[in-house]
């Protein structure tokens, strides 16, 4: 369970986060939504203290992260992230990618990892390109790579920043299709994202954020029939 | 962000203490400067051992003291004999130090060496900063000039431009000629070749050399000058307020009366020349024969000392780019200003500076090729910690964020994930820097290491010819820039095998 009391995050003079109060349940499935510059993504890279919050507290399973004498490489451990540019290792092949994490980090045995690994390439369906750079990979495997190596730490939560917004659209859907897959295995996860069909399907919740602010945070069903605020059906209007 | 700041600490303490370790072992192998000649003493140790002294001397003078190029390459001559002779009467072990002339004064001022034995002359000046022996042989003064245009008394040579030797006993006697212009060079075969080339007139040398320079330039001519005064002969150099030196005086009076010394100059002015070629052509490769195993000895030496700087260099460069992204203010202050220096200074003064000071400051006598390897190491490191910041900037900041969202600690990440990417960038820049580092390495032949070019050195002494032996020494650098090239591309093509 995730509990996000008051948080703020502030670059500079420019105020991203201004204030966001919220609980996240185990295993839920949490889709944010909201205009580009809304704090969607700071608010992701908060959980995982990639950004250091300004103030507020980020409590996991009652573990408070935010404090100062927090374990912060533990913390990380337990969260993997999918980012929008993939960001894999570009001089180690797909399989050293998956693998590096587990044995570097979790000491687990070359054997094992390989075995794992193996296992989750088949899972997102790039079992034939173990051994191949992310040079030869098209945008969707390359995702699709990312999140083969995320799950290699076995996460408890998983984090996804836009990771179809840089896709040509042909391939949106096989890294959406992988994503659906992970819901409601009783991972936690939190996807940013502009697909709004996806987010209406895959999602438990959907927060709504604009200016900073968690304006609204529903049922899909209820934020895309009748949304709640204002700004958020302006929103639905525009991308809609 | 203290635990990444102790990181980089950390991790910077470990390179240097392996990296310290790695380069003792090497110089221990590496101590090609000097050799000891007494070897079973040296085979056995403690039982019955005998005091060592050290001499200095600049192996290019013949028949003084030369390389024995085309056997073992090691150091004999006329100088060599008398000190073996001296020393083993005195009951001492005699080991033999190569150096250039012009660091010998310095070698013996630093205790460096015990004594100094180089057909040095005790001249007034040498006077104030060392203490002499008697002198145990007294050169004349000879004039070499073009067969064209002979040039025989002191007289002649007002109005003429006159070379000699810097540091020599000539020279000094080359300043008291009326109208003279004077031109001071390095070595005796530089003399020879501004001779050839008429950028001066006449050398003046003493006349064992001229006898060797004319016998080996059929276009040269000698002409002796009346005999100086033995003031200032040839005489053994020893630190201020040295205890041996009357012992020496002592051998070197007996050996007189014995006629012992006289056995010796006999032996290295007769031996002498009898294989001269008669050949006018300018270029003669022929002359090379027998010196090139000698040779290509230095090549070993070159290779194993760029490859140790450049090592040294890339870590120590490395853990300074490391120094400098760091955000500690104290270290990146530190990384900055030693930046400045090193590349604010010659690197050939930076080189002497560690040679000859080190002795003198912290009282541990540094190996010519450690010194040489500090040096270049030191200087390049200001280099490279440029490049690899670069480098590591290049990087895209995803890397280092997905790295951090694995929960990939610091040092882990920087050595196998920010690293290697950036190496890949500054693979050219770094060949490059390994291309100079392999042709300035030329520069140790002046603290004495017998490298590729000081070899080269030796062997021009030994020959008085220079073209030969100069485009030889560039080629086999130019070889040796080749390969480096080569298998720089080699690992360029590997590195690339992921795109």
């Amino acid at each position: 369970m995730i509990e996000v009391t008051d948080l703020t995050k502030t670059f500079g003079k420019n105020q991203v986060l201004k204030g966001i109060t919220t609980t996240i349940e185990r295993g839920e499935v949490v889709a944010l939504i909201g205009p580009s510059g809304s704090g969607k993504s700071t608010f992701l890279r908060c959980i995982n203290l990639l950004d250091t919050p300004t103030s507020g507290i980020i409590t996991i399973d009652g573990t408070p992260i935010t404090d100062p004498k927090a374990d912060v490489a533990r913390t990380r451990q337990r969260i993997g992230m999918v980012f929008q540019h993939f960001h894999l290792f570009p001089h180690m092949t797909v399989m050293d990618n998956i693998t590096f994490a587990p044995t570097q980090v979790k000491g687990m045995s070359m054997e094992e990892a390989r075995v794992k690994a193996t296992e989750l390439l088949a899972r997102v369906g790039l079992s034939d390109k173990a051994d191949s750079y992310p040079s030869r990979l098209s945008g969707g495997q390359k995702q699709r790579v990312a999140i083969a190596r995320s799950l290699a730490m076995e996460p408890d939560i998983m984090l996804f920043d836009e990771p179809t917004s840089a896709l040509d659209p042909e391939m949106v859907k096989e890294v959406l299709n992988v994503i659906r897959g992970l819901a409601h295995s009783g991972m936690t996860m939190l996807i940013v994202t502009h697909e709004m069909k996806f987010a209406r399907e895959a999602a438990d919740t959907i927060y709504f954020l604009d200016d900073g602010k968690l304006v609204e945070r529903t049922k899909p069903e209820q934020f895309f029939t009748k949304p709640q605020s204002e700004r958020a059906s302006r929103f639905l209007e525009q991308v809609l | 962000m203290n635990r990444k700041r102790l990181n980089i600490i950390y991790l910077s303490l470990i390179t240097m203490m392996v990296l310290f370790l790695a380069l003792g072992g090497v110089f221990q192998l590496g101590t090609a400067g000097s050799h000891t000649v007494n070897a079973e003493s040296a085979a056995v140790p403690s039982s019955g051992q005998k005091k060592k002294l050290v001499m200095g001397t600049s192996p290019d003078y013949p028949p003084y003291e030369s390389v024995d190029a085309k056997n073992n390459g090691e150091i004999i001559g006329l100088d060599i004999d008398i000190a073996k002779y001296i020393t083993s009467k005195l009951g001492y072990e005699l080991e033999i130090s190569s150096m250039d002339f012009n660091g010998l004064v310095t070698a013996l001022q630093s205790g460096r060496v015990d004594f100094v034995m180089s057909g040095m002359s005790a001249t007034d000046e040498r006077r104030q900063s060392v203490d002499f022996s008697n002198t145990y042989y007294a050169a004349r003064n000879t004039i070499v000039s073009k067969k064209s245009a002979v040039l025989e008394t002191e007289e002649s040579l007002s109005g003429k431009r006159v070379g000699t030797q810097l540091g020599s006993t000539q020279d000094l006697y080359a300043e008291t000629i009326q109208g003279a212009v004077l031109k001071k060079l390095n070595k005796i075969p530089d003399l020879i070749n501004e001779l050839n080339s008429n950028r001066i007139d006449a050398a003046i040398v003493e006349d064992a050399v001229a006898i060797e320079m004319t016998a080996a330039n059929p276009n040269l001519t000698m002409s002796f000058l009346p005999a100086e005064s033995a003031e200032n002969g040839y005489a053994i150099a020893f630190p201020k307020k040295s205890t041996i030196v009357n012992d020496f005086n002592g051998v070197l009076a007996e050996m007189s009366e014995s006629g012992q010394l006289d056995a010796i100059v006999q032996k290295w002015f007769a031996s002498e020349k009898d294989e001269s070629s008669d050949k006018l052509l300018n270029i003669d490769f022929s002359i090379l024969k027998g010196y090139i195993p000698y040779i290509l000895k230095g090549v070993y030496v070159t290779l194993l000392f760029t490859l140790v700087s450049a090592l040294f260099g890339l870590v120590w460069g490395s853990i300074l780019s490391l120094f400098k992204i760091s955000g500690i203010k104290l270290l990146e202050w530190f990384a900055t200003a030693y930046t400045s220096v090193f590349r604010g200074t010659p690197l050939l003064l930076q080189l002497i500076l560690i040679y000859y000071a080190t002795p003198q400051i912290l009282n541990y006598d540094i190996s010519a090729l450690m010194a040489a390897g500090l040096a270049f190491g030191l200087n390049s490191a200001a280099y490279l910690s440029e490049t690899i910041r670069g480098g590591i900037m290049s990087v895209d900041k995803g890397q280092r964020e997905a790295s951090i969202a694995l929960g990939i600690p610091y040092r882990k990440m920087m050595v196998r994930i920010i690293f290697p990417q950036a190496l890949r960038n500054i693979l050219p820049a770094l060949v490059n820097e390994c291309i100079a580092l392999l042709k300035e390495s030329s520069l140790v032949s002046v603290i004495g290491v017998t490298d590729l070019m000081r070899r080269g050195d030796f062997v021009r002494s030994l020959t008085f010819r220079s073209f030969e032996v100069l485009l030889f020494i560039a080629a086999i650098y130019y070889v040796l820039v080749l390969i480096l090239t080569s298998f720089a591309r080699m690992l360029e093509r590997r590195l690339r095998r992921s795109d």
